[in-house]
């Protein structure tokens, strides 16, 4: 597995956990229905919108685009694709930063956890690790060719 | 001894390529072996979870020894001695209590409890984390002393996302203006909802759907069993339907529904 395919793994799982949630959101899985517990306190709190979409269908956004970014990255062709790296990591220092603003707010704000936003955040902050591995090896490469 | 010479370098220096070249096959191989198998899980779960609700939600509970037991009490609509009693647990600010009641209950209105297959009996049954909510019910109860719940109710529900926790701090003054539009006196009105005159009658109903084992918003007990979550029209002509011929004819009216006031 290169990091990439890492990456993609990774993004795909994230993919499922917000398709989940969006679709919890828009109310078409699990019961349309509020109940108590803490999903459902977070997920229906005010801070659950964001630019007037599900903050949960920002998320599926987010992992289908790096998703087909990192897949796109391990085809042969771009496999020594320095650009690809680069995207990939600012991308998920966005995700890193976007998910501890909403965690922040499930600690401190809402004071609920919904364990599958967390899971969420575990997922982007992995892809931003891996990620960063990744474009660390162009610059090792990046000062072999030099030599 | 070219050969010699060369085969280190051979080692040493191509490696890069041609190993990357043999190890590309068998690596994408899992790759896509991976791949797939977070997809099957992924697909799987969310289909798991997505056809629960209607397999597994369904209980059956005893509502004999709640009906007129403890002091809560619901709002009747439709004839009183209906063949078949429709319990509906809602929450003001629950958004699928508002789906739920701005869109399918205008024809469950029509054309179940008009005709008198089925009356309903609304009970309160606020969430703790809609802030808004314990006021809505105040105000319907308030509506409920002059006779008018349900035009309340409907007007509470329609205007959901103006007064709801995410809109307001102060709801107070949309429910006035309500008790005004549907023709209240808003000056009785005002002085029952500044002294919480039903905040009892309203824990004494979230209580009752709490014995009854209601956790979620809107559930509806149908005949003796439970149903948590939105239905459509068809899925609630279907359920009291299949009550009625359970009950066979509207004998037994034991459990009879607490009467509007």
């Amino acid at each position: 597995m290169t990091k990439r395919m890492i990456v993609a793994a990774l993004a795909l799982a994230g993919i499922f956990v917000s398709l989940y949630l969006t679709l919890y959101k828009l109310g078409i899985i699990g019961e349309l229905s509020c109940s108590i517990g803490s999903c459902e306190t977070v997920n229906t709190s005010k801070w659950s919108r964001f630019l007037g979409l599900p903050v949960a269908a920002w998320g599926l956004l987010f992992y289908i685009d790096v998703f087909a970014i990192s897949l796109i990255g391990t085809f042969p062709r771009f496999e020594d694709e320095r650009v690809i790296s680069i995207v990939l990591v600012a991308e998920a220092a966005v995700g890193v930063l976007f998910s501890a603003w909403l965690t922040y707010l499930e600690l401190a704000v809402i004071q609920a956890i919904c364990i599958w936003c967390v899971t969420s955040a575990v997922i982007v902050t992995l892809i931003l690790v891996v990620s960063a591995a990744d474009m660390r090896e162009f610059a090792r490469r990046g000062d072999l060719a030099a030599q | 001894m070219p050969a010699n010479n060369d085969q280190p370098r051979a080692r040493n220096v191509p490696p890069r390529n041609s190993v990357r070249e043999a190890r590309r096959g068998n690596r994408s191989r899992a790759f896509l072996w991976i791949l797939g198998f977070i997809a099957l899980i992924g697909v799987g779960a969310i289909g798991y979870v997505a056809s629960k609700p209607k397999s597994s939600s369904v209980a059956t509970v005893d509502i004999a020894d709640t009906s007129n037991a403890g002091p809560s009490q619901g709002y009747l609509i439709g004839k009183v001695d209906a063949p078949v009693k429709i319990v509906e647990f809602a929450d003001f600010e629950c958004p699928s209590c508002g789906g739920w009641a701005t869109v399918t209950e205008p024809d469950v209105r029509s054309r179940i409890i008009e005709p008198g297959l089925a009356n309903l009996t609304y009970y309160d049954y606020p969430l703790e984390q809609h802030r808004n909510t314990l006021a809505a019910s105040n105000a319907a109860a308030c509506a409920d002393e002059q006779g008018k719940f349900w035009p309340m109710h409907d007007r509470i529900f329609q205007a959901q996302t103006e007064w709801n926790g995410e809109a307001t701090d102060a709801p107070k003054p949309f429910f006035k203006r309500y008790a005004g539009e549907i023709g209240l006196d808003v000056a009785k009105w005002e002085t029952c909802f500044d002294a919480r005159k039903y905040q009892k009658r309203i824990a004494a109903n979230l209580a009752d759907g709490m014995r009854r084992g209601v956790n979620s918003t809107p559930t509806f007990i149908i005949g003796d069993r439970k149903y948590p979550g939105m239905r459509s029209y068809d899925e609630l002509k279907a359920l009291v339907d299949s009550a009625a011929r359970a009950s066979g004819a509207p004998i037994a009216g034991g459990a009879a529904a607490p009467a509007k006031k």
